[in-house]
């Protein structure tokens, strides 16, 4: 193979040479003359149908799809035969260049060696070794001795990063500590203080494994990853354009997505579904439902326009359907060359549309569920008036359509059509692979590529996104760009260890999980070290664990789960929680129902919660839910004061902390000292359980000293001990615990004031046998 | 300039998010009122008079396309003015007779004849009007503004809506999106009854000393912890926000309660009648709010769709003269208040629709949407005033004079704020974007 290498080499190298030359007569000679005329519509800015007349390189390019120079024969030149009078087309088209000017745009090329190579420079040897186009290939597990620090393989890789940048790991995470972590991370919800303080106590080798294992077998488990997945596939319940029409049936794919996590599904089948689910041999209803993954994105079909505002609009749902594509299971900003060759990444207006192609065919329909039979299919078309009674899925498809030609679109107008394309893969990643026939390639052959072994980003892509998501930062930190404009991986060979481990342990998400969760890494304390701080303050090497927010869906479900109202219900249509009516204003038609008092059926996980893209449940917006426009491959953590205002005084939080403090009273007994312990159990979720018990009697005192600030200063005391008490638990504990507290003498004086005894949060759960029973 | 403001397209850091943020260069304008006339206000009827529709008057234009209609009815018949027009002020600015107050103050405006946009539909030409795409999911201009420049008010948001009370318009509140930005820079929408920003009252029962205690307790342990953590800059930040939200709840009932403002105000915006005290009232909140720093205010003339926008589709007679009572004296009033508390020179006022209406006839009596020419006008905030830019044919069919693109027009409200459209750049899925997109050219000639 090596000579074949030191060939290009050298070819490039007298290519490099003569196009050195041709540079230089270029730019004293023609490019002036180019520039006056031509770069208006031909500039390196703004090159119509891809030609960019700037430089002698661009002009040897040519178009997207043509050469325009022969060197050394100007006469068989396209660019000279359209600079002629008569010529038609005729260049530029409201002028004409002097006979001096073609003379001297002729005599350059005429000058040109006719063995310059001409046409698009193509994919180059730099394009094809870009990190995340190389060939994945599992990397060497670092050896040497790491001090018996490490767990798994993955503490080898970051052990051997974090020593040659002089650091050391942080010490293990206390054991509640840890434990919170899991359950957020794993379930998305806080443990109980039993569960706590039974973790706590166990100290046999296996006590981590047991717990991951049990949270993973949990169907809790898919409602926080499906979540996750959701956010890349831009789900929502409803269309967003104009009137925001309802998907009454959208929810079934979330259903899809939550189940897939929960059976474990290998990743490959799961993007082989998705994409091309209904061309599978052995579709089923299921696999129909998940190309519902191609129909999540904002929609307008009561107001799709008609003739070419039609077709544009088509187009602009393929393009959806296809960045999102490219981006989720790709890492592939393929949808920036829609209108010109990428920018950044060597990705062609050609490949854009050889990529579309495998999409073109297909078409928006609601499939009919009931008596669903893979040879007899029952398609509905989409209109603009949803159909809620009957049980649809919303489905991609080909079936029974006639094929349609795809063309390129000069600068992405449908009015500009270019050269007829096949469906291929992007020529960056063309290989061995990708040999397909082209002619008949249909979604499923893209599933199939996208999923195969070889491919280098898939697996890359996936291995970077979980871990992305256990420690909210990628080792790549641009999860859905691997291009060039992307960062470049923290740990390329633990990135590619992680990926091949992952494919060729069969695609198991949970399997990955656990060796993520059982790493020490991963089992590290949070805390920020000086030393450490001042060289990598953003933990890019992984010094400690990262301190996070919770996500809206786990703030909101905090609150639940510890005011006891938590509905475990799983599945099934969107449940619509009380939105102040003033607010409802705000969607123009299909509203959000007017909901006057909230109860069990509103208290769902979040994950459950309609999203209507005119009106989101504002805590869940206000606390970062995605924007579902577009695929959302990392939230914002925004920090805003209506934030604050939504928890001081929306009456949801309120509801519920007044439920958290009838369920410490309940459990507690009448003694306020036992109330306010049972309290602080459960609010800090069990953790530092012996010393927040020990120091009930300070909490009393604080609270009598709030108590001063209404009236009685002379019992105002600092709370020194009930803060530290407090110091370790999460934002949102500590606006409870501060409301819980008070209230207390106004509670302790008058038990009837309880119901609107205010306390609110992400705090302990009730213990599991409780678990169902206690949502009234 | 850009990497020294932190804002090398990338969201600053959360505890800057809405800090007040110097411009690139320096600004005519600090604050910026948008008076959005949805549904689409008619060119021909209000400030572009084109006397060949009477000579033309139920016979078919040349110009008109049967593409171009977005109605089935229309037709190519032309359709004289039901209004009147004159010229006002000493730089004889053509306004309808629908406008008499407005009239008065013509010498502030700069009307521009020759706008063009690139959709006849409501919801795409809002987002575009918007956000400079006919899709959603991209920030809109206020966004924009904010991100670039941040809030000169700390108690305040800094981009506030105020929606016609006829509800919202088509795509609601997707029309004041953040888009692919931090939900920090979305458009918050202010109501004049009730409370004013949502969440902003505390609960019933709850007194503001309670609160505050309840506050000062949070805020010692916050600190106490913050105090342990010195490199969480995070919870720093969080402490200030409850801080911030617990002045929000005195400064945003104080700014919007309209008792403090004299009769003689409440009478020039026209609270005294029962047709154009709605907007007058969201007109004086304007003026209250760019009072306290308010970057963007963007105020809705019409709701929901149809009759109640300016979407004369079956009566333009009736419903322009609707919406121009429902307008008119509020926004003279509004032009004339800023003025003479000196605040026109910064601040900028814009007015215009998603887009224009056919000089032909749909129906009898109505006009169809129409984007290939139309009128805006904006004034004060650094625009020369008593100009008319642009013409359309004679038809008012199509911008033939200086056509301006809506690139254009937000690359212009930008540089009056002091920002450069082609360096306000925000990284979303592997590019820079950019309101004006890949377009925009500063109108350079309307600038005072």
């Amino acid at each position: 193979m090596k000579w074949i290498a030191i060939v290009i080499a050298v070819a490039a190298l007298v290519a490099g040479s003569v196009r050195a030359n041709a540079d230089d007569q270029f730019a004293r000679a023609v490019q002036p003359i180019l520039a006056r005329h031509c770069a208006e519509c031909h500039g390196a800015e703004d090159a119509e149908q891809g030609l960019d007349l700037s430089t002698a390189t661009s002009v040897l390019a040519g178009s997207a799809t043509a050469a325009v120079i022969e060197p050394g024969n100007s006469a068989e030149s396209l660019l000279v035969q359209s600079l002629a009078s008569e010529a038609d087309p005729h260049m530029p088209p409201d002028g004409q260049l002097s006979d001096d000017e073609v003379r001297a745009v002729a005599a350059w090329i005429d000058s040109l060696d006719p063995a310059t190579p001409v046409g698009s420079a193509g994919i180059s040897e730099a394009d094809r070794n870009h990190w995340a186009f190389r060939p994945l290939v599992r990397p060497p597990v670092p050896d040497g001795n790491d001090e018996g620090w490490s767990n798994t393989p993955i503490d080898r890789f970051v052990w051997a990063k974090l020593k040659s940048a002089g650091l050391s790991p942080s010490e293990p995470a206390e054991r509640a500590v840890l434990l919170r972590r899991m359950y957020f991370d794993l379930i998305g919800l806080p443990p109980t203080p039993e569960e706590v303080a039974a973790f706590v106590g166990d100290d046999s080798n296996d006590a981590v494994d047991r717990v991951v294992d049990r949270l993973l077998a949990s169907p809790q488990y898919g409602e926080r990853w499906g979540r996750h997945w959701l956010d890349l596939a831009r789900y929502a319940d409803s269309g967003g354009f104009h009137n925001d029409l309802d998907r009454p049936h959208a929810w079934r794919y979330r259903d899809y997505v939550i189940a897939s996590f929960n059976a474990d599904k290998p990743y490959a089948q799961f993007v082989r579904e998705q994409i091309a689910g209904d061309e599978l041999a052995d579709a089923t209803l299921d696999t129909w439902i998940a190309t519902g993954f191609c129909r999540n994105g904002p929609s307008n079909d009561d107001n799709m326009g008609k003739g070419i505002a039609l077709e544009k609009y088509r187009m602009d749902e393929l393009d959806d359907i296809i960045s999102t594509t490219g981006t989720v299971f790709l890492g592939l900003t393929i949808g920036c060359a829609r209108c010109h060759d990428h920018k950044y990444d060597p990705l062609s207006q050609r490949d854009y549309y050889r990529f579309l192609a495998f999409f073109h065919g297909a078409e928006k329909r609601q499939l009919e569920l009931d008596s669903f039979d893979a040879d007899e299919l029952k398609l509905r078309p989409v209109n603009g008036k949803p159909d809620a009674k009957s049980p649809l899925a919303m489905v991609l498809t080909s079936h029974g359509q006639p094929s349609r030609t795809t063309r390129l679109l000069w600068r992405g107008d449908v009015r500009n059509p270019g050269p007829v394309v096949k469906p291929h893969v992007p020529e960056v990643l063309e290989s061995s692979h990708s040999a397909f026939p082209a002619e008949a390639a249909r979604r499923i052959d893209l599933a199939d590529w996208i999923t195969d072994a070889e491919n280098p980003l898939t697996w890359r892509v996936i291995a970077n996104r979980v871990w992305h998501y256990h420690f909210g930062f990628g080792l790549v930190a641009t999860p859905s760009n691997f291009g060039r404009l992307g960062e470049p991986p923290t740990h390329p060979e633990l990135l590619d260890w992680l990926a091949t481990e992952f494919r060729d342990g069969g695609g198991s998400l949970k399997s990955l999980h656990r060796l993520i969760v059982t790493s020490a890494v991963y089992q590290q304390a949070s805390d920020a070290r000086d030393d450490a701080f001042a060289q990598d303050p953003e933990n890019r090497l992984l010094w400690r664990m990262n301190r996070r927010r919770l996500e809206a869906e786990s703030l909101r479900d905090a609150f639940l789960s510890v005011a006891g109202s938590l509905n475990p219900q799983a599945g099934g249509p969107g449940v619509h929680p009380r939105i102040r009516p003033d607010l409802l204003v705000a969607s123009q038609r299909n509203k959000w129902p007017v909901v006057k008092r909230e109860g069990a059926e509103h208290w769902r996980r979040s994950v459950y919660v309609y999203v209507k893209r005119q009106l989101q449940l504002p805590l869940l917006e206000l606390f970062d839910a995605p924007n579902t426009s577009h695929s959302c491959p990392v939230r914002d953590n925004s920090l805003v004061p209506t934030q604050s205002l939504v928890l001081l005084n929306d009456e949801f939080a309120r509801e519920q902390a007044a439920r958290f403090a009838d369920r410490a009273r309940h459990d507690a007994g009448d003694g306020a000292r036992a109330q306010v312990e049972r309290a602080l159990w459960i609010a800090l979720g069990g953790r530092r359980a012996n010393s927040a018990l020990g120091r009930g009697r300070c909490v009393r005192g604080r609270a009598a000293g709030v108590a001063g600030t209404r009236g009685n200063g002379s019992r105002r005391r600092r709370p020194r001990r009930a803060g530290r008490l407090v110091s370790r638990a999460d934002e949102s504990e500590r606006v409870c615990i501060c409301r819980l507290i008070n209230r207390w003498p106004i509670r302790a004086a008058r038990i009837s004031c309880i119901r609107q005894a205010p306390s609110r949060g992400e705090i302990g759960w009730l213990a599991p046998a409780r678990r169902s029973a206690t949502w009234r | 300039m850009l990497a020294r403001d932190g804002l090398a397209g990338e969201a600053p850091p959360n505890v800057e998010q809405l800090a007040a943020r110097p411009p690139h260069f320096t600004a005519r304008a600090t604050s910026v009122i948008f008076l959005f006339m949805y549904g689409g206000p008619s060119h021909v009827d209000l400030f572009d008079p084109k006397p060949e529709l009477d000579r033309w008057h139920d016979q078919e234009i040349p110009v008109f396309k049967k593409e171009d209609a977005f109605m089935g009815k229309t037709r190519a018949n032309a359709m004289r003015s039901p209004f009147q027009f004159a010229k006002h002020g000493e730089a004889g600015i053509d306004i309808c007779d629908q406008y008499p107050e407005l009239a008065k103050v013509a010498d502030e405006l700069c009307v521009i004849r020759s706008m063009t946009c690139k959709s006849n539909n409501h919801g795409p030409a809002l987002f575009q009007m918007q956000s400079g795409s006919l899709l959603a999911g991209h920030p809109s201009i206020g966004s924009w503004t904010t991100y670039g420049l941040g809030s000169q008010c700390q108690d305040l948001p800094g981009f506030i809506v105020m929606m016609d009370h006829q509800g919202a318009p088509v795509n609601g509140a997707l029309n004041w999106s953040n888009g692919f930005m931090p939900a920090s820079f979305q458009g918050t929408p202010l109501r004049t009854a009730g409370e004013p920003i949502a969440y902003v009252r505390p609960p019933a029962g709850v007194s503001t000393s309670r609160q505050r205690a309840q506050l000062d307790l949070l805020g010692r342990w916050n600190s106490d912890y913050a105090a342990a953590h010195p490199a969480d800059e995070e919870l720093r930040s969080r402490i200030a926000a409850y801080e911030l939200a617990f002045r929000m709840q005195n400064s945003a009932p104080e700014a919007v309660d309209l008792s403090r403002e004299p009769e003689s105000i409440h009478r020039l915006y026209g609270l005294d009648n029962k047709v154009s005290q709605h907007f007058g009232r969201n007109c004086l909140l304007a003026r209250r709010l760019v009072e306290r720093g308010v970057r963007f205010v963007q105020l809705y003339s019409g709701g929901n769709e149809g009759p109640r926008a300016w979407d004369a589709h079956d009566d333009l007679e009736k419903n322009h003269r609707l919406h121009c009572a429902e307008t008119d004296r509020p926004i003279a009033a509004l032009l004339t208040d800023l003025k003479q508390r000196g605040l026109l020179d910064t601040t900028l006022v814009v007015w215009g629709g998603e887009f224009g209406r056919t000089p032909n006839a749909e129906g009898g009596k109505g006009r169809d949407h129409h984007h290939r020419g139309f009128t805006m006008w904006m004034a004060g905030g650094g625009i020369k005033p008593g100009t008319i830019y642009g013409a359309t044919d004679e038809f008012g069919y199509h911008a033939v004079e200086n056509p301006v693109t809506l690139p254009d027009l937000h690359a212009t409200i930008l540089h009056l704020l002091g920002l450069d459209h082609e360096q306000l750049t925000y990284r979303f899925q592997g590019r820079d974007y950019r309101l004006t997109d890949v377009g925009g050219q500063v109108l350079r000639s309307i600038l005072a």
